[in-house]
């Protein structure tokens, strides 16, 4: 039904859109997506998460929102911050909830549709190069249908003073929705920028977002990137971001899974030049009998560069997770460091984990490592707090809490920290 | 150490010789080239099989028939014609051979030639012996001193005339031929291999031992070992082997079976040198091996050794299904490879049982334009309450055009499991080899000392005759290669 819903709002989009360059793109994304159908079990990145249950739902892939957002957002973290903020409802842009405070006219903060035509030659030079359609369904189905976005551009030598918010509101009032949010993140030349991309959702029907992000980090730049996962309910969410790191250019990442059925973050760095820096940290605490699926790869393509990551899990009644980091060490990247640790704390009888740390490594003088633990909370700081007089639930939130500052550490954003942390307290 | 220097040694590696690559003039009795019913059959009756055993033979062909070669390895497999491998070939000795003295002294010298005394009066060796040649099991040295034990080790040809109720009742019970395409194929057309029960309460007095042996040419090896670890009892059994350097690939698909009962504890060393091609990947043997043990009753334990030099591809994943509570599965591994060799290898710990533990510990050596994969699976089932496993596995690269990969698998169903994994990827370093220098000792053997140092979690688990011979396939296989 899901391919069915894809088919008409393909012929839909078809019928209205002028023929341009972009609309070739289009046309070839949605025959690969065709030719290859919704992963399978089969497929060996898709063997832990089963996408049967789209497959057999009614989406809707343009639809108006009847909710009331302004309301939904009134106490969201995105009114608690000073920022630049683009708003999107079910993949489009709204301008009134959106508000741009970048006073440099040469910092490009906004939507993809209009980008598109304002400034087509950055646009056309950097759109659908860095994310692969070709044997990748989600994302060749993104490019067919994609509606709309945040399109950043950093020229060289600037910074944007305030963190760029990204929101994406699925509102599901009236129907199932089906959303394509794209972005496109294009940081020049010692430019430096910082960005929080959040998902949320309305209404009590399903939601399927599935997002495409492209983050070009040219020679010098620096960038701080942060996904939040917080879309409640019915919502399947499958997020591809391509990051693609140029010379001398510190990346860091950070993935907040708190909430949704089904989550797959598949997050790709390639880094391009020497003496590169990425920093990927995931926490994720599913419950109920919700899925978090995180998909890494680290593609070091070139030598001397760092990449240091760490995902780590708590796992609550039915849930599962699956972690699946794979670090690609490409002949004659040598002098390489690549760290990767995954370590879950499993709550619950009937919690699952399937993790599978991978590396290949094609150069010899590299260091690399990589590990992953799954167990419970350890008895011995339990025993060392309850001997102190500390009840057994709060010893078991303040060593959670411990467990997850890992992560929240690498959170530059306080008033973010202070919302994860208010998480943590509302699910344990 | 300058470059060049770095270049000598690898080269000098690359051009190392494999000593076993002769090959042994001696008659063969052949099946004619191909694979169909009736070579089934034929390889049936030649070992004049009950009726049974043809039955399932052909079920498992049919089942074969059915299925495609696996593709999800992490190596090109050109495909295989399995139309043109022989699939039974005997030196020509029709009669029951009552003594040593009967054998061929051709194949006898073959044996002396590999360094594998058949003769009983080297007792100081203390190793029975199961020598298997191309197809068939040749002879078996201590067999009556076991027999007085209760120890039955005999050729599984043997067996299934002497022993057919042990044989019917546990052939096939770990490994089903429904298994994989290599063990559905190795089902249909086994030729020969070792059979082991070891009764209740037994120790087993030595070390048991097969030594397997390709020599003709297009043949393929398609041997099974059953074991059969009955309470309270303990055995440990080496396997080796060798073939001559042919230009043609050669299959070798066995399988091998370990049944461990309540407190039982068996012990499966290897030392694979099969002929690994030439330094252009020409010729070389493809071990294709379903090797795997169950832990059936409480408190049993298999432990899985291999030492992995030779063969063009390696593919193989021992593994242990602990069923029995408090069972525990071992997995210790040393692969390396060279040239043009492909490892891919590693294994599955399936925790059923309650209070399980495995251990796997796996280094894997890469040189010259090998790759070496570890790939492994840790599963622990909804049931499994406080199964506890640890995973290391350590890979070294020797030369930039080597490769080494870890494809870890674990999948957790009970939140009292504790399971860690760890892994490392390294080369010899710089200064370890100068701090060696320094003291006088020579790079070729600070290399051989640091490689030895790497593995030797590993060689400490074999029996004290394989660890010599271990440690001197990897000083071979490595001499002074890293720089």
């Amino acid at each position: 039904m899901l391919i069915e819903n894809i088919k008409t709002a393909f012929t839909q989009y078809k019928d209205q859109a002028e023929v341009s360059g972009f609309s070739a793109l289009r046309e070839q994304a949605y025959h690969e997506f065709e030719k290859l159908g919704l992963p399978t079990t089969k497929n060996e990145e898709w063997k832990y998460t089963n996408l049967k249950v789209l497959a057999n739902t009614n989406f809707e892939s343009t639809c108006l929102s009847s909710g009331n957002v302004k309301a939904f957002l009134q106490n969201a973290l995105l009114n608690k911050i000073t920022a630049n903020k683009l708003v999107f409802v079910n993949g489009t842009f709204n301008a009134e909830l959106s508000e741009i405070i970048e006073k440099d006219n040469s910092i490009y903060i906004t939507n993809l549709a209009k980008a598109r035509s304002l400034h087509a030659e950055i646009f056309n030079q950097h759109f659908g190069k860095y994310a692969n359609i070709e044997n990748n369904a989600l994302n060749s189905l993104n490019t067919a249908l994609l509606s709309d976005g945040a399109f950043v551009y950093v020229p060289t030598n600037k910074t944007v003073e305030f963190p760029i918010f990204i929101v994406n509101i699925a509102d599901s009032s009236d129907v199932n929705v089906l959303n394509q949010p794209r972005n496109l993140i294009i940081v020049e030349k010692s430019a430096s920028v910082h960005l929080i991309e959040m998902y949320y959702s309305l209404g009590s029907n399903s939601v399927f977002t599935n997002v495409v992000n492209e983050i070009y980090a040219n020679e010098n730049s620096h960038v701080e990137h942060y996904k939040i996962q917080q879309q409640e309910g019915e919502s399947y969410h499958n997020n591809f971001t391509q990051i693609f790191q140029e010379a001398n250019t510190n990346v860091n990442h950070v993935t907040l899974t708190l909430d949704g059925t089904l989550v797959r973050n598949n997050l790709h760095f390639y880094l391009n030049g020497q003496n590169c820096n990425s920093l990927l940290y995931g926490l994720y605490m599913p419950h109920g009998n919700c899925l978090v699926d995180n998909h890494t790869r680290v593609d070091h393509a070139q030598p001397n560069c760092n990449s240091n990551e760490l995902y780590k899990g708590i796992m609550m009644d039915k849930s599962v997770a699956v972690f699946n980091g794979k670090i690609m060490v490409h002949l004659d990247a040598q002098k390489t460091n690549a760290y990767q640790r995954n370590q879950n704390i499993l709550l619950s009888d009937e919690a699952t984990v399937n993790t599978k740390p991978q590396l290949e490594i094609f150069a010899d003088d590299v260091k690399c490592t990589h590990g992953a633990t799954i167990g419970q909370l350890d008895e011995e700081p339990m025993f060392y707090l309850r001997s102190r007089g500390i009840p057994e639930d709060v010893a078991r939130k303040m060593l959670l809490n411990a467990f997850a500052d890992d992560i929240a550490e690498k959170i530059k954003i306080p008033e973010l920290v202070k919302l994860l942390e208010e998480e943590i307290e509302k699910k344990l | 150490m300058s470059d060049t220097q770095e270049v000598d040694i690898i080269d000098q590696v690359v051009s190392q010789e494999y000593k076993y690559g002769f090959s042994t003039d001696i008659e063969m009795e052949t099946a004619p080239m191909g694979l169909s019913e009736d070579i089934v059959r034929f390889i049936s009756s030649k070992k004049n099989e009950p009726e049974w055993m043809l039955e399932w033979r052909l079920k498992a062909y049919r089942y074969w028939l059915t299925l495609e070669e696996p593709n999800w390895q992490n190596f090109d497999l050109k495909p295989i014609n399995y139309q043109d491998i022989i699939y039974y070939a005997a030196p020509k000795e029709k009669i029951k051979l009552d003594s040593l003295d009967q054998v061929d002294p051709e194949l006898l010298k073959t044996f002396e030639k590999l360094g594998i005394s058949l003769s009983e009066q080297k007792r100081l060796s203390g190793v029975a012996v199961d020598a298997v040649f191309d197809s068939v099991s040749i002879a078996t040295t201590f067999k009556d001193q076991l027999y007085e034990k209760g120890v039955i080790f005999c050729a599984i040809s043997e067996a299934l005339h002497e022993h057919p109720e042990l044989v019917k009742k546990y052939i096939g019970s770990v490994v089903p031929y429904t298994d994989n395409y290599f063990s559905a194929l190795n089902a249909a057309v086994f030729s020969d291999g070792s059979f082991v029960y070891i009764p209740k309460g037994v120790r087993c007095p030595m070390e048991l031992s097969t030594y397997f042996r390709i020599n003709a040419e297009n043949t393929g090896q398609f041997e099974r070992t059953l074991i059969i670890a009955d309470d309270n009892s303990y055995v440990s059994y080496l396997e080796g082997c060798t073939a001559p350097m042919r230009d043609e690939n050669q299959l070798h698909a066995a399988v091998v079976e370990l049944i461990a009962m309540e407190k039982a504890e068996i012990k499966y060393s290897t030392v694979q040198n099969w002929y690994p091609g030439d330094k252009d990947g020409k010729g070389g043997i493809y071990n294709f091996v379903t090797k795997r043990g169950s832990c059936e009753g409480a408190h049993s334990k298999i432990s899985w050794t291999q030492v992995e030099t030779g063969s063009a591809i390696t593919w193989k994943y021992p593994s242990c299904i602990l069923k029995g509570d408090y069972s525990t599965g071992e997995f210790f591994s040393v692969a390396v490879t060279n040239n043009r060799q492909i490892a891919d290898t590693g294994t599955k710990m399936i925790h059923i049982g309650k209070h399980t533990k495995s251990r796997i510990v796996s280094k894997g050596i890469s040189a010259g334009k090998s790759h070496n994969s570890y790939r492994g699976l840790v599963k622990v089932n909804k049931r499994a309450e406080n199964a506890r496993n640890h995973t290391q596995c350590d890979s070294m690269l020797i030369g930039d055009r080597s490769g080494a990969h870890t494809f870890p698998y674990i999948e957790i169903n009970n939140k009292t499991a504790q399971v860690e994994h760890e892994a490392s990827t390294s080369k010899i370093g710089e200064d370890q080899i100068f701090y060696c220098n320094q003291r006088g000792i020579g790079t070729e053997e600070a290399v051989g000392l640091i490689v030895n140092g790497f593995c030797k979690e590993v060689l400490n688990q074999l029996p004290m005759e394989f660890a010599v011979e271990a440690q001197k396939l990897l000083a071979v296989s490595l001499e002074g290669s890293v720089g």
